[in-house]
């Protein structure tokens, strides 16, 4: 956790030391504003669970001591080690099946044609609609929760590819043409690589889609892992336990996106460290 | 020009929704404000008709439908109902605003099926997974209790909410043991004649519905509550001495007319089985019925605490049904 966000920091810190270095020693150091930010976040939580806003409000330390109760006695694990299954896979398959038919839709204008108008209605449509029609397809496991994540995680990872790809640079294009580049060359060393970044933009944001489609699944289908542990202490009137929960998964999905920028920018993508 | 015209466009949307938005807030003024944790089916036909005669008495109440009961529990703490109908027992003990149950409406009433192809009774659901409600639901709390009395322990419980869904599943053979409500049993005997087996439960005596407010709203609208109470109790005597009332309640207050004229037969045998099985509380519930309620609840997990020494002052203000008794007489 402190590992990807220190990394992180840093990519971002080599970004603002150039552009800031005159202003400050603090400015320099955005791991301590971050955590400033993080305080001052929690400190406005327990004035609020203290007051309290509602009965169904707990305090930020109630939340934390819950937080570590649910670790303690392996619930929490439990719960992602259900939750992870479909996310992942749902994730997985977004992620190739979406960058794949982006891609082609971008160079292929009949499969443009034919598959686009589909991910634009899906996209503007409110999906959570959708889930009790894949239960009724799909039944209540494994499968109909993979479905709901990709429903709503592969629409917006096929147009952020497909309008990347069909957005290239011209002048690249004409400069591959000019150096005699074949089709593939043209896919593989322009197209894709100078439509990475909003390729990536859309991965990330499909990722997060994800998450947003395992949590729904699991309150709306059935009640497993997170869903589950939402649901039963929401039942109990746990409602430490119950924020608790709520808490560590958007924790987890925004350390997931941290980490996707840091691989990507590490990985796939030096060149754009540091610009 | 242009920034202009769209400022104005922009501050009118803006006007608009504030204006739309208001009255919604100021429109929530009714005498009595009941919340339904669940969407009404033909097992509140009871319940609908008392409040219609208290409608009729001139109490002003306003219905107010939920689709969870945790939600009607909240609603009532928070101060958007003031009566709710459910068993919030856990939310009585955990959370530190007085909520009182003031009437039972009925007990709880559940069938354990299993597929006959696979089970015929309940020792052969030893070590075998069984689906229910929720994790901590009344339908866990039944199995477990039916599995203690018969000296078996179930293997995995899996968790699928709604009787219907677990009805479906039942039907299409992707679970082979689960527990339903009686109007889902009765469906699957009209479905799959033959092809199920109801495994017996000794009688449990549990609310399964119960009305409840904080302590100051029964404090300070004891007249109302009292013909609230009054009208349940009498419908509830009235379908248990001719289970056919309940039809007639239905046309004459015109209650749940989406479901049409066909399910006047199914309403009549619910309320059949309702009033053999004595599952509508007749005396309102009480002190009895607390007990019973600690007996199940604690054993589902739901409350704490060792049920002889929990206090029914503590969940219960029976003042409401002590004064209807002494006004239409026990039975």
């Amino acid at each position: 956790m402190a590992v990807s966000i220190r990394t992180d920091g840093e990519a971002a810190g080599l970004a603002s030391s150039s552009n800031r270095s005159a202003t400050g020693a603090s400015w320099d150091q955005p791991i301590l504003l971050r955590l400033v930010s993080i305080a001052l976040f929690a400190g406005i939580w327990e004035v609020a669970g203290r007051i309290p806003v509602s009965f169904a409000f707990p305090t930020f330390s109630d939340t934390v001591v819950a937080f570590f109760g649910l670790l303690a006695d392996g619930s929490l694990a439990t719960a992602y080690l259900s939750t992870l299954q479909p996310l992942v896979l749902g994730v997985v398959l977004s992620a190739f099946l979406g960058v794949s038919l982006g891609t082609i839709c971008g160079l292929w204008r009949t499969g443009e044609w034919l598959v686009i108008p589909v991910f634009i209605v899906l996209q503007a449509a409110p999906v959570a609609a959708f889930i009790p029609m894949v239960t009724f397809v799909y039944g209540i496991g494994m499968t109909a929760k993979t479905l709901a994540v990709m429903i709503l995680a592969l629409p917006v990872i096929v147009l952020n590819t497909y309008k990347a790809v069909r957005n290239v640079n011209e002048s690249l294009l004409v400069m591959c043409r000019s150096f005699l580049g074949t089709n593939w060359q043209t896919v593989a060393k322009i197209i894709l690589p100078d439509a990475s970044p909003v390729i990536f933009a859309g991965l990330r944001l499909g990722v997060a889609a994800g998450f947003v489609g395992v949590v729904l699944a699991e309150l709306l289908i059935t009640p497993t892992g997170i869903g589950d542990l939402i649901t039963f202490h929401r039942s109990r009137a746990d409602y430490a336990e119950m924020y608790a929960t709520i808490a560590s998964i958007i924790a987890l999905s925004t350390l997931t996106l941290v980490f996707l920028q840091w691989v990507e920018v590490r990985v796939f993508r030096p060149e754009s460290r540091g610009a | 020009m242009a920034s202009m015209t769209r400022r104005t466009i922009l501050a009118t949307a803006f006007a608009a929704a504030l204006a739309w938005s208001l009255p919604l807030s100021a429109a929530n003024a009714g005498d009595m404000r009941i919340a339904f944790g669940d969407l009404p089916g033909i097992e509140s036909i009871q319940t609908l008709a008392a409040i219609e005669r208290a409608k009729e008495r001139g109490v002003n109440v306003e219905l107010i439908v939920l689709n969870d009961e945790d939600l009607a529990a909240q609603a009532i703490v928070g101060g958007q109902a003031d009566v709710g109908i459910g068993a919030p027992y856990t939310l009585i003990q955990k959370v530190g605003v007085p909520i009182r149950i003031f009437a039972q409406i009925s007990t709880l009433r559940f069938f354990p099926v299993v597929n006959s192809e696979f089970y015929k009774e309940w020792k052969d659901l030893d070590g075998q997974e069984v689906a229910v409600q929720a994790r901590g639901s009344g339908t866990e709390a039944v199995m477990l209790l039916m599995a203690k009395n018969h000296g078996i322990k179930l293997g995995n419980i899996s968790y699928v909410p709604g009787s219907e869904v677990r009805r479906n599943a039942l039907l299409q053979g992707t679970i082979k043991a689960s527990i339903v409500d009686a109007a889902n049993r009765r469906a699957l005997e009209a479905e799959a004649p033959g092809k199920f087996i109801v495994l017996p439960v000794e009688d449990l005596g549990a609310s399964d519905e119960a009305l409840f407010a904080t302590a100051d709203y029964l404090k300070n609208n004891a007249a109302d509550v009292d013909i609230l109470v009054e009208e349940l109790m009498k419908t509830a005597r009235e379908i248990t001495a001719n289970p056919a009332v309940a039809v007639e309640l239905r046309n004459k207050y015109k209650l749940l007319p989406d479901l049409g004229a066909e399910a006047d037969s199914e309403i009549t045998e619910y309320y059949k089985e309702t009033a053999e099985a004595g599952s509508l509380a007749l005396n309102g519930g009480g002190a009895d019925a607390a007990k019973d309620d600690f007996a199940f609840f604690s054993l589902a997990g739901q409350i704490e605490g060792d049920p002889a020494s929990l206090k029914v002052e503590d969940f219960w203000d029976v003042s409401a049904i002590d004064r209807a008794v002494a006004k239409l007489g026990k039975k």
